[in-house]
């Protein structure tokens, strides 16, 4: 046995003792609040105490120190349980990588820790009403005072902040300068009085994330990510991270548009037999297995030292499509029944209402694009008729 | 159990490119497919021999490499984007055929000559008016017994039919369907070479007339499934290089043609199917990747992970090539371009060993669907 088949046999075994088997019976958890927020946070814990989270981190930071041919033993072995990490998953996949790779050692020994021990639950504050896919035009202020920041404006879309502990968020410290020259990231203290959530309801009638106002919320100047003026780079980062997140999240059997799910949904309905049917699942399976390979051969390579530099939106792209892709078989899987609904298909219902949501979460599919374009393949940018204009004299939609 | 690429993987990889750049490039892979002959002698016998492509996942005991299927693909995909004709894939399914029957003799006879690249050897499955290219029970038979066997029947698609030394012949005989082993010199056999859409590569209908043949000891059925695995993986591996060929050239395109005052690519319309492109060649390679593993560390799930590698390069290539065509404008429609090369290359490509529907209903066999 080799040290990652004994650490796949350890993580195994532990699974089997500490997690839930995933259950097709099970209601679809789509907010992710079917699991108590302690319970999340005991899991998180035992995981870590376990030696199961921050599997590729540093050591010295409360990681595991470990590769990636662990990292993707330990995701393949826990894609058949139901893990209630839900809550941990922004804060572990975007603010903590972040501040891994720019934060200061303070931030480092202050945050990450916590992160893994499931003690602290992390947000990620970007977008805003104005401000999505064009979030350097964003309009949340920073200003300066003497010890620190005073922040005021309004996030929106914000996943988890109902349960969040600290937020990562961008505002701008200098509206005299081109937008992506004036933006700073600060790490916000979500308990502060002046921190207002209110909860937004989907279209799966579900509430995920919020609506987060910010009237003079103060933050102190060793709550600045990277470098005051340079927060886009270090949103950029960011969003690098999250798009690996997003689109290199192994193959779950609990994904109700998965190859599984629809497999059995297709025996359930005695279609499992109709040729096109047949090789229509065939197809759904090889797109969700490239998609998993694509995922491990970025995990590898990063873990080579060979940068994934922008290819975190081939993957998060090819994520989206998947979900759009899946949730079309599925609905002709269905026929009329998917209309009609009933408690035996919510779970699949649900997450083919749920699909488009993949394709504009962390970034709509056209900013993939341009991205892939732009950064993978070197092709000329938008024009940007307002790269170089200060961001107070642009033309916004406020 | 890593899907990156090796150093000595990306160092074969390296040679092939170079090697493609000097001798087969596309100005001479024209010169070839207007000649006569279905590829360069010469280039041939220093891909096999220089860079031992034909013997790469031959065993050491039989005059080969021994090397990994990881490998081959590495040189494949190279092989691929320069659209180089070679009788490599037949050799290499001949190959893969006779290491999977039971048959020493010819195993000890063919193998080390395949190995050097001095035999062309081809397969000689599909037959007319049948869809699947490997057909359950072949209309072509096989009579007699011991030394004096002899076939009747039409087979078509045979890869590198007209310029291979032996053909492995898929008939039914006493006991069922089997192979056979036909000398390319043997009488009775009629080999054509069909004027197929793609010219960088040949194949032929071949008719036996009473053809002496030799019937090869072993499980013909498995080793015919072993075949239809490795066509996938070689082919899915000549499509991804062929696939990231097409991405370049229409990449490098988009940024020094101009309209409207901006390169194209500046263009969503361009840039966004350029980014399509793009990921469909990534998912297809990862998936390449993934079988290429199966096939040197995990057998059992080598037939589900070629034939899903391979239903994505074949239509992804496809519809990239034509993309290609589209995003040139009105030179990548023209003979003098190259982009109408690849197009044909994939739409042979997209059929052979086994059209789309072929694969996807085998990986839908292979998960138990
Ligand atoms: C489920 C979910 C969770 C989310 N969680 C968070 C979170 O935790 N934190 C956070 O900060 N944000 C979050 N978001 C917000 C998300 O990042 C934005 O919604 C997204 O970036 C799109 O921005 P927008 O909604 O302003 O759309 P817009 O930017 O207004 O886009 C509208 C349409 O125009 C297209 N478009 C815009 N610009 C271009 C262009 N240059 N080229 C071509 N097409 C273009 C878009 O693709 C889209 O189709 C979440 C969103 C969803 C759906």
């Amino acid at each position: 046995m080799t040290s990652t088949d004994e650490f796949r046999a350890r993580a195994r075994a532990w699974l089997e003792q500490n997690a839930k088997p995933f259950d097709e019976a099970a209601d679809y958890d789509l907010e992710g609040t079917a699991v108590p927020l302690e319970e999340s946070k005991r899991f998180q814990k035992a995981l870590w105490e376990a030696g199961f989270a921050g599997i590729t981190w540093p050591e010295e930071y409360g990681g595991q120190g470990l590769g990636p041919a662990e990292l993707i033993a330990f995701s393949e072995e826990a894609a058949d349980f139901e893990l209630p990490t839900g809550p941990f998953t922004i804060g572990l996949g975007m603010p903590g990588p972040t501040i891994l790779e720019l934060g200061t050692e303070e931030q480092k020994k202050r945050y990450l820790p916590p992160l893994l021990k499931g003690e602290e639950i992390w947000c990620q504050l970007f977008s805003e009403p104005s401000a999505g896919s064009d979030v350097a035009s964003l309009q949340t202020t920073a200003t300066r005072t003497e010890t620190g920041w005073i922040i005021n404006g309004q996030k929106v879309w914000t996943s988890g902040a109902q349960h969040s502990d600290y937020g990562a968020i961008i505002a701008r410290t200098d509206p005299s300068v081109p937008k992506h020259s004036g933006i700073t990231m600060f790490i916000v203290d979500m308990s502060h009085p002046g921190v207002t959530v209110r909860p937004l309801v989907v279209a799966t009638g579900h509430a995920p994330f919020n609506e987060v106002f910010f009237d003079d919320v103060e933050v102190s100047d060793d709550a600045v990510i990277g470098r005051v003026g340079e927060g886009w780079a270090a949103a950029v980062v960011m969003l690098r991270h999250e798009r690996v997140t997003i689109g290199t999240g192994t193959r779950a059997r609990s994904n109700p548009l998965g190859f599984d799910s629809l497999l059995e949904l297709a025996r359930a309905r005695g279609l499992n037999d109709d040729p096109a049917v047949r090789r229509r699942l065939a197809l759904l399976y090889a797109r969700e297995s490239a998609l998993g390979a694509y995922g491990r051969v970025l995990h590898e390579e990063s873990m080579a030292g060979v940068p994934i530099g922008a290819r975190g939106s081939a993957a998060k792209l090819a994520g989206a499509e998947q979900a759009l892709w899946a949730a079309d078989l599925a609905q002709d899987l269905l026929g009329a029944d998917l209309a009609l609904g009933g408690a035996d298909l919510e779970r699949v219902v649900m997450a083919v209402v749920a699909a488009p949501g993949n394709a504009v979460a962390g970034g709509t599919n056209e900013i993939q694009r341009n991205i892939i374009g732009e950064r993978v393949l070197g092709l000329a940018k938008d024009p940007g008729v307002d790269r170089n204009t200060p961001y107070n004299k642009l033309k916004l939609s406020r | 159990m890593s899907l990156i690429f090796t150093d000595d993987q990306k160092s074969l990889a390296q040679t092939v490119k170079r090697f493609v750049a000097d001798r087969s490039p596309m100005p001479r892979v024209r010169e070839v497919i207007g000649g006569e002959h279905a590829y360069d002698a010469e280039v041939w016998s220093r891909l096999a021999g220089d860079l031992g492509l034909a013997g790469l996942i031959i065993p050491e005991e039989y005059g080969g490499a021994g090397a990994t299927h990881a490998d081959l693909s590495a040189a494949l995909r190279e092989l691929g984007a320069g659209l180089v004709p070679s009788p490599l894939l037949a050799c290499v399914l001949t190959a893969g055929a006779l290491l999977a029957l039971d048959d020493e003799p010819a195993k000890h006879d063919l193998l080390p000559r395949l190995a050097e690249g001095g035999l062309v050897g081809a397969l000689a499955v599909s037959e007319p008016g049948e869809r699947h290219w490997i057909p359950g029970t072949p209309a072509t038979t096989a009579t007699g017994s011991g030394d004096a066997v002899t076939l009747s029947g039409t087979k078509i698609a045979v890869l590198n039919g007209a310029e291979a030394g032996v053909l492995l012949v898929q008939a039914t005989g006493p006991g069922g369907a089997a192979l056979y082993l036909v000398e390319g010199d043997a009488a009775g056999l009629t080999v054509s070479r069909d004027a197929g859409v793609d010219p960088t590569r040949s194949t032929a209908t071949v008719t036996f007339d009473g053809t002496p043949a030799r019937p090869l000891a072993g499980d013909a059925a498995a080793a015919l499934d072993r075949v239809a695995d490795l066509a996938n993986l070689a082919i899915a591996a000549e499509q991804s290089g062929a696939m990231l060929a097409c991405l370049t050239m229409t990449t490098e395109y988009a940024k020094v043609r101009y309209t409207f005052g901006q390169p194209i690519g500046a263009y969503q319309g361009v840039k966004h199917k350029l980014a399509d492109m793009y990921n469909r060649w990534a998912l297809s390679d990862a998936a390449l990747r993934e079988a290429t593993r199966a096939a040197d560390e995990e057998p059992a799930k080598l037939g589900a992970a070629a034939a899903a590698a391979r239903a994505l390069t074949s239509s992804g290539y496809l519809t990239s090539a034509k993309e290609t065509m589209l995003l040139h404008g009105g030179i990548g429609f023209t003979w003098e371009h190259d982009a109408h090369f690849y197009y044909k290359n994939a739409i042979a490509g997209n059929v052979l060993a086994g059209d789309g529907d072929y694969q996807l209903d085998r990986l839908a066999d292979k998960l138990g669907v």
